[in-house]
C-alpha cells in the first residue's frame, strides 16, 4: 500500500511542466477574434513529438515507451494545467482503439509511425446527438469488393483536422463496428466546428463512399475500454486545470487591493478559495485512483473513471466560474486567460457524457453489484 | 503507487485475529497490555505502529465486533493523553495513563466557555496558585462526557498580566473534586448528556496536576486539537461515526427509493464524495508512512466531510417525506453494529447541525485552510497583543 507518487512520476511531471511552461504561449489566443487556427497546434505538436509523447502508451514492441496510465497522467495533467493546444487527446484515443481492436499486422504497420509522430490519429465516435455509446451510428458502413465503404457523418471529432487516419465507429448490419479510414482521401470531408474552447480542435466529419478497413474486435470489446481511458484523460486535464484555476485565483486575491487590503483578506473570498482547494484535492485524488485502478485492471476501474470524470469536470466548471468572480470584470475580457479555462472546463464536462450522466452510470454499476 | 490495502493474510493481521479468537470479550486492561488501545504510541504504551498497522488493528476490531477504543475513551486516546508523554511527569504518567489506556478512567476536555468558542484564547476561567494547590473558579460548556469522566483536561487562565494566549495553563483534574458541578445541556435533538456545562466553585487542584509549565496551556491545547490519530474515518455523517453514503445508497437501492430521479442524482453525488473522502484518508495515511510531514489533508478532509455527512442524513430524511417528522422514525434500519446512538438515522439527522460547529466551526476551518495552506492574509485579532487584565479594564470602560 503506497498512494504516493514515485520519484520517477515526479520527474516525468516536472520535466513536462518545465517544457510546457517554456514552450506553450497562449498569447495569440488572447487577441480578440482568435480561433483554434491561432493555437499553434502543429508547432506545439512537433515539440511534443520530440519528447516522445505520442508513444507514451504504445508498447515498446510497437515503437512506443510502454508507460502506465499513471505515468501518462503526469503528462496529461501538465497539458491540462497549461491548456497546451495539440492533438494529444485525438492521438491517444485513436491509439487506444487500435491497441484494443486492431490485428497484430495493423498494429505493427501503424503504431510505430504513430509513436514516431509520423502519423496522427483521431477517434470518430460521437454522433450529432452527442451520444458516443452507440448502439447505432450516423455513419453507416457496407461491405464492398475490396473492403468497406462508409457513408454518413460523425460529430464532435477531437483533432480530426490534424489527423491522418480516423478510427471510426460506424453501423454495419445493425451493429456498431470500428474502421480505419484514411482522412486524406476524397470521400472524407473534415469541417472544424466553431467550438468555444479554442485550445482544442473539434470537427464534423462527412463520409461519401469513403474506403474503410474494419478492425477485428467488436464494439463491446473496444468501446468500454477506450471510453474509460478517454474519461480518465478528461478528468486528469480537468483536475489539473482546476489546480491552476485555484493558483491563479489565489495569486490574484493576494495582489488585488480594495478597501485598503488585498481582497484575499476578506472571508467571502477566503472561504471560496478554501472550498476550491478542497475540490482540487478531491479531484486529484479521484484521478490518481482511477489511473491506478485502470492500470491494474482493478474491478473498480470503470466506476472509478466515472467518479473521476463526474467529480473533476464538474468541480472544474464551478471553479472557473468562481475564478472569474474573484478576478472581477477584468476576468470577463477576452484578453485574459480566465475564459480559456472556463471554456475548457465546460467542454470537458460535456464531452463523452455530462457529470450527471456519469453519476447515473455510478448508480447503475452499484445496482448491478447489489443485484 | 499502489492502492492495495494490507492483504487478508498479512501476518500482523493474523496475529491480532488470533488474539481476538482466544479472547472474544477482552477487557480494557488486556487490550492496553497488548498496546492495542494506542497502537500509534511508542512502547511500552503502544506498539510504535506505522499507519498501515493502525489500519489493520482498526479493521480487526471491527471484524471482531468490538468498539474501537478511541470511540470509548476519545479524549484520552485521540487527543490529550499523548501530551503526557512529552510534557507529563513520571508521577502523572504512572497515575493517569494505565487507567486511561485501559479505558477504566474516561477523560473529558474542559476547553470551551460561554464566551470563548472559536476564540478559545479568550477563555475566562481562572486557576490561582495557593501554596501546594490551585483554586479554580469559572465555567466550561459543551463538554462531552463530563458526566461520565473521571479525569478532566482543563485549560485555565493562570496569569492575567500577559496577552490572552500566553496566560493559559493546563491541568489534569479529578472530576469528583468538591466544587465541580455538571449540568447536562438538552440539545435540539432532545437528547441530554451529549454535552454539559461544568461549573467550578473554588475547586482545589493539587499543583502536581499542572501539565507542563504555567503558560504552556495554549500550545498544549492546540496540539491536542490537531492530534488526529490516523483513524480511517468511515466517511460517514457525524464526524465519521454515523451513516455513510455507501449505507445511504445501498438502502435506497434495497428500498427502491433510488428509482426517483431527483433522489438518484443527489445520492450519486454523495456516493462519489464519500468514495473520494475515503481516498483522502488513505492518502494522508500513505503520506505519513512515507514520513512526509502531516499536511493539510486532515483539515481539508474535515472541511469536505462535515457538510458531506450532513447531506447524507438530510437526503435520507427527505426521502421519508412527512413521516420523517415523527420522533424516533429513522429512514432506515440502524447502521454499523447499531450500538452507537449515531447509528440511528433519525437521531443522526437531528444531531446534524452540531457537526459544522463542534471541534472548530466550518468558518474557522476555512480560515485556517486559506491562511495556512493558501497563504492568504491572516484574520487580525486586535486583542492578541494586549495583556489580559488591561483588556478587561478597557472592556469595562466601554461597557460603562
Amino acid at each position: 500500500m503506497n498512494f504516493a507518487l514515485s520519484e520517477d512520476h515526479e520527474l516525468l511531471r516536472d520535466s513536462a511542466r518545465s517544457f510546457l511552461d517554456k514552450e506553450i504561449d497562449l498569447a495569440p489566443l488572447l487577441v480578440p477574434g482568435a480561433t483554434v487556427k491561432n493555437a499553434n497546434y502543429e508547432a506545439n505538436w512537433s515539440k511534443m513529438v520530440e519528447l516522445g509523447w505520442p508513444g507514451l502508451v504504445i508498447p515498446e514492441e510497437f515503437g512506443g515507451s510502454g508507460m502506465t496510465l499513471i505515468d501518462l497522467i503526469m503528462v496529461v495533467n501538465e497539458i491540462g494545467r497549461t491548456l497546451a493546444p495539440g492533438p494529444m487527446l485525438g492521438v491517444l484515443a485513436g491509439t487506444w482503439a487500435l491497441l484494443k481492436g486492431a490485428s497484430t499486422e495493423q498494429k505493427a504497420s501503424l503504431l510505430p509511425r504513430v509513436a514516431s509522430g509520423d502519423l496522427k490519429l483521431a477517434l470518430a465516435v460521437a454522433d450529432e446527438s452527442g451520444n458516443a455509446d452507440g448502439p447505432g451510428s450516423d455513419a453507416k458502413a457496407s461491405a464492398g469488393s475490396t473492403g468497406h465503404v462508409i457513408n454518413g457523418s460523425k460529430s464532435f471529432v477531437i483533432d480530426a483536422a490534424a489527423a491522418d487516419i480516423l478510427v471510426v465507429a460506424a453501423e454495419v448490419d445493425g451493429a456498431r463496428a470500428w474502421f480505419l479510414v484514411d482522412a486524406k482521401q476524397n470521400g472524407v470531408q473534415v469541417t472544424p466546428l466553431a467550438w468555444r474552447d479554442i485550445t482544442r480542435q473539434v470537427c464534423t466529419v462527412d463520409f461519401h463512399d469513403a474506403a474503410a478497413e474494419r478492425l477485428e474486435a467488436d464494439d463491446a470489446t473496444i468501446w468500454p475500454w477506450v471510453r474509460d481511458r478517454i474519461l480518465l484523460v478528461l478528468a486528469a486535464e480537468s483536475a489539473a486545470g482546476l489546480q491552476q484555476t485555484l493558483a491563479s485565483s489565489v495569486d490574484y486575491a493576494k495582489e488585488r487591493v480594495a478597501f485598503g487590503k488585498p481582497i484575499g483578506a476578506f472571508q467571502s473570498i477566503k472561504h471560496v478559495l478554501a472550498g476550491m482547494f478542497g475540490a482540487s484535492e478531491c479531484a486529484n485524488t479521484a484521478v490518481l485512483f482511477a489511473a491506478w485502478a485502470l492500470s491494474e485492471d482493478d474491478p473498480k476501474a470503470s466506476i472509478s473513471t466515472a467518479i473521476a470524470k463526474a467529480y473533476a469536470t464538474e468541480a472544474y466548471v464551478t471553479a472557473t466560474n468562481q475564478n472569474i468572480q474573484i478576478f472581477g470584470a477584468i476576468g470577463f475580457t477576452w484578453e485574459m486567460k480566465n475564459h480559456l479555462y472556463f471554456k475548457r472546463a465546460r467542454a470537458n464536462a460535456e464531452m463523452f457524457g455530462s457529470p450527471a450522466r456519469h453519476r447515473e452510470r455510478v448508480i447503475d454499476i452499484l445496482r448491478q453489484q447489489a443485484a | 503507487m499502489d492502492f492495495n490495502l494490507p492483504p487478508e493474510n498479512d501476518p500482523r493481521r493474523l496475529e491480532i485475529r488470533e488474539f481476538f479468537e482466544a479472547n472474544p470479550r477482552p477487557t480494557g486492561r488486556q487490550l492496553a497490555e497488548r498496546g492495542y488501545t494506542v497502537p500509534h504510541w511508542p512502547r511500552p504504551w503502544g506498539l510504535g505502529a506505522d499507519p498501515e498497522l493502525q489500519l489493520i488493528i482498526d479493521e480487526e476490531f471491527d471484524r471482531a465486533g468490538l468498539q474501537a477504543p478511541a470511540r470509548l475513551n476519545p479524549v484520552a486516546l485521540n487527543n490529550c493523553a499523548q501530551s503526557l508523554l512529552t510534557h507529563g511527569t513520571d508521577a502523572q504518567r504512572e497515575r493517569l495513563l494505565p487507567p486511561a489506556l485501559a479505558m477504566e478512567e474516561k477523560w473529558c476536555m474542559l476547553f470551551s466557555e460561554p464566551s470563548a468558542g472559536s476564540d478559545l484564547g479568550a477563555l475566562r476561567l481562572t486557576a490561582r496558585r495557593e501554596g501546594d494547590h490551585y483554586v479554580v473558579r469559572g465555567q466550561k460548556i459543551w463538554t462531552s462526557l463530563a458526566h461520565k469522566a473521571q479525569i478532566g483536561v482543563l485549560v485555565a487562565r493562570t496569569n492575567t498580566n500577559v496577552p490572552k494566549h500566553a496566560g493559559l495553563s493546563q491541568f489534569l483534574i479529578d472530576m469528583n473534586s468538591p466544587g465541580i458541578s455538571v449540568r447536562p445541556i438538552i440539545d435540539m435533538s432532545g437528547n441530554e448528556n451529549e454535552y454539559n456545562e461544568v461549573f467550578f466553585d473554588d475547586v482545589k487542584i493539587p499543583a502536581d496536576r499542572l501539565l507542563g509549565k504555567e503558560g504552556d496551556g495554549w500550545a498544549l491545547t492546540m496540539a491536542q486539537l490537531q492530534t488526529e490519530r490516523v483513524a480511517l474515518s468511515k466517511a460517514g455523517a457525524i464526524w465519521g461515526s454515523g451513516p455513510s453514503a455507501r449505507d445511504l445508497v445501498s438502502e435506497l437501492i434495497a428500498s427502491g427509493g433510488i428509482d426517483d430521479p431527483l433522489i438518484r442524482d443527489e445520492a450519486a453525488k454523495l456516493y462519489i464524495e464519500g468514495e473520494i473522502i475515503r481516498l483522502l484518508a488513505y492518502r494522508s495515511l500513505s503520506d505519513r508512512m512515507n514520513a512526509k510531514p502531516a499536511g493539510p489533508e486532515a483539515a481539508v478532509r474535515k472541511m469536505v466531510a462535515a457538510p458531506h455527512g450532513q447531506r447524507i442524513v438530510d437526503l435520507a430524511k427527505r426521502v421519508q417525506g412527512m413521516s420523517g417528522l415523527i420522533t424516533g422514525n429513522g429512514a432506515f434500519k440502524r447502521t454499523n453494529d447499531g450500538r452507537h446512538m449515531f447509528d440511528d438515522w433519525d437521531y443522526a439527522f437531528w444531531f446534524n447541525p452540531a457537526v459544522t460547529l463542534g471541534v472548530g466551526t466550518q468558518e474557522v476551518l476555512k480560515n485556517v485552510i486559506s491562511e495556512r495552506v493558501l497563504g492568504l492574509p491572516r484574520e487580525a485579532d486586535p486583542t492578541a497583543k494586549t495583556p489580559w487584565a488591561e483588556l478587561q479594564k478597557s472592556k469595562l470602560k466601554t461597557a460603562v
